[in-house]
């Protein structure tokens, strides 16, 4: 009788853990089977982060490694807007320190994210002190920051980089790829606190920094050249102004000086207007700088000798209708004395006297309507037409430089080219880039293009722009006890509203080199609408004195007169 | 024998379990010296920033000028002095010395 009530419960008790069994069977098939890898990922969420690394921007320093452009880390603030129970209060602490609105920090902050940037690369002492502070769902990361130490120095050359660390202008445009580091994603393990234990592979996971770039620039002679061309501008009220100062030989850009000037550090509130780098993205009539192309292929041509004499027509011509004037009633004048004098009307005639395809060839030569490849972004090639759409005062006109457009760079390249005897260099601002373990990666050299003129046409334009120095319109550039070449020149400017040449806007320029015997510097100095006397001799060429004479004293290049003055400061 | 065998087995775990834990000890010392290294770093390089400010040509004529009444040296005033042998004034060597890189009309580049 005890039997059956007996085998029934152990049968239902056979059941039961069946049924039990099976539903942990199931579940841990489900778990292990089907939820695996939603469960897995779960669990790596859990005790792994995954942090995304960028390498540090390479380093900019000039020609002796002075540093122009380096990243600093510096902390960004974000926030966890779900994490915060009273965003008002928070929002209140955070602007006595940030110095933001209470009311935008409280707007970011009630937005349904989870998370928010506040204040993105601060100074590290709002970092502290905010960490100090430590408010609830407010955390601080640490960021790569561009500086730029020199402030408003070699800007226009440099440019700037984006808030994410992206080249946006400049040479930090040019050399992106170079320049920005190495981005790399890794999973850091956590342990059961939440803290970082070590990364698997720790040293293969650092992200390489960017490559570091050595630049052609002295920061002493751009120094140099900035003050002076501010001070220019300042005195001259002028519209803008360029100063570039490159080493013949090579090509080699030792200053790029633009004014207006501006602080990279802090580029949110300007506008492209003041960032442009004016020395080779805007175009101007050179006016009678151009006369020193037409008179060196006039030479290699052998239309001209030097003591060739042309006639000034008393300082009236007409050509095609038109009438050219010169500044006085000049007659007869030798070749030298044309560019001497700057007279429009010997231009025109020694442009005449090469026709139209010669002249075309030789300001090709020089490098005029086409980008001289230099190594920064924004170049324009100028405007340069062939032969076949000129008018017939064309000649005239281009020989006098009106109808052309050429940009400070150009005209720099084409002085250099005939201070080193002829022979045209690609200029460079980059002469070196190595990695973050100082590795040369790649190293520029001097770039020949072609020969443009003969030595020595070259040197026959050297002494023919000196009589520009001594004799002619370009005396407020002498340096003393050095020789100096150059060439004086003042152009009207198109009014825009007319379409014709306006009577008060001007451009005034000179450029040259010096010593002209052996070159060490070919500069142009550029003064867009000076007020006043306009005249390239009287608003440019005097700058250029001064930045050569300093230059030159800095250079350690010794004047004519140092064995002289010596002496005389012995008999003393 | 027995005897020393277990001791010796339980040895081998202590050793075992002694290296597991040292290894992690020395992971949070790695990480440590990494963060303190990382903020040194960190350090040098906004001390780099000061300096190269604090060096800027600009600051220093302004200092010279308005601080320390410096002027520019006038004409005559700066005079080179060379070894003897010296050139005079140290002018770069010609063209056809210098190494220099060659590119025609496509473009390429030779050295």
């Amino acid at each position: 009788m005890t039997a059956g009530p007996s085998r029934g419960r152990r049968y239902v008790m056979l059941l039961l853990l069946l049924c039990g069994f099976s539903i942990i069977l199931f579940r841990l098939v489900t778990l292990q089977v089907f939820q695996a890898a939603e469960l897995t990922a779960k669990a790596d969420r859990q005790h792994q982060k995954t942090v995304s690394f960028e390498g540090a921007r390479g380093m900019v320093s000039d020609r002796h490694g002075k540093v122009l452009a380096m990243n600093v880390e510096v902390p960004s603030v974000f926030g966890v807007p779900t994490s915060l129970e009273s965003p008002s209060t928070v929002a209140r602490h955070l602007s006595s320190v940030l110095h933001i609105r209470s009311g935008e920090l409280e707007r970011k902050l009630r937005q349904d994210k989870s998370f928010v940037w506040l204040a993105r690369k601060v100074e590290p002492e709002l970092g502290r002190r905010l960490e100090q502070l430590s408010l609830d769902g407010i955390g601080v990361v640490m960021e790569g920051r561009r500086f730029y130490p020199k402030g408003t120095l070699l800007a226009h050359v440099l440019g700037f980089s984006g808030m994410d660390g992206q080249g946006l202008e400049g040479l930090e445009h040019q050399y992106d790829s170079h320049l920005h580091g190495e981005k790399r994603v890794t999973v850091l393990q956590r342990d059961a606190l939440g803290r970082t234990v070590f990364p698997k592979g720790l040293a293969e996971q650092v992200p390489t920094p960017g490559h570091a770039l050595t630049l052609t620039v002295d920061e002493v002679i751009q120094y140099i050249a900035e003050k002076e061309l501010e001070e220019a501008v300042t005195h001259s009220r002028a519209k803008s102004g360029t100063i570039i100062v490159v080493e013949p030989q090579s090509g080699a850009i030792l200053a790029m000086a633009v004014s207006p000037r501006f602080d990279p550090n802090v580029v949110a509130a300007l506008t492209p207007d003041q960032w442009r780098n004016r020395a080779l993205t805007d175009t101007y009539e050179p006016g009678s700088t151009m006369k020193m192309v037409v008179a060196a292929a006039a030479l290699e041509e052998k239309v001209m000798t030097p003591g060739s004499m042309v006639f000034g027509e008393n300082g009236r011509m007409v050509i095609a209708n038109t009438t050219i004037h010169d500044h006085d009633k000049l007659g007869w004048m030798t070749f030298s004395e044309v560019i001497q004098k700057s007279s429009n009307i010997g231009a025109a005639k020694i442009g005449m006297a090469l026709g139209e395809q010669q002249l075309y060839r030789y300001l090709q030569a020089f490098g005029f309507g086409q980008r001289t490849e230099v190594d920064l972004p924004g170049e324009v090639s100028g405007l340069l037409k062939a032969p076949k759409d000129w008018g017939r005062r064309s000649l005239a006109s281009i020989s006098m430089g009106q109808e052309v457009g050429v940009t400070p760079l150009q005209m720099v390249s084409a002085v250099a080219t005939l201070a080193n005897g002829g022979v045209m260099m690609k200029p460079y601002v980059v002469s070196e880039v190595r990695d973050q373990k100082g590795r040369l990666l790649k190293e520029v050299l001097p770039q020949v293009k072609w020969r443009a003129v003969s030595q020595d046409t070259a040197r026959t334009m050297t002494t023919m722009l000196e009589g520009v120095v001594t004799n002619g319109t370009g005396t407020k550039a002498a340096i003393p006890g050095f020789r100096v070449a150059g060439k004086t020149g003042t152009a009207q400017k198109i009014d825009s509203r007319t379409g014709a040449y306006s009577s008060t806007k001007f451009v005034g320029s000179f450029v040259g080199y010096v010593p002209a015997e052996s070159p060490r510097l070919a500069m142009i100095v550029v003064l867009d609408e000076p007020q006043g006397e306009a005249w390239g001799g009287a608003v440019a060429a005097p700058v250029f004195r001064r930045v050569g004479e300093q230059v030159l004293t800095y250079l350690g290049v010794s004047r004519e007169d140092t064995v002289k003055i010596a002496l005389a400061m012995k008999d003393h | 024998m027995k005897i020393l065998t277990i001791v010796a087995g339980v040895l081998l775990v202590f050793v075992f379990v002694w290296e597991r834990v040292d290894v992690v000890r020395l992971g949070y010392q790695i990480e440590r010296l990494k963060s303190q290294k990382v903020l040194l770093e960190r350090e040098r390089d906004q001390l780099q920033v000061k300096f190269s400010a604090l060096m800027a040509p600009e600051r220093i004529a302004k200092v010279a000028t308005e601080k320390l009444g410096l002027v520019s040296p006038q004409q005559g005033q700066v005079l080179m002095v060379h070894q003897p042998g010296e050139t005079p004034s140290p002018s770069l060597p010609p063209v056809d010395q210098i190494r220099l890189a060659r590119y025609d009309s496509s473009g390429r580049v030779s050295e």
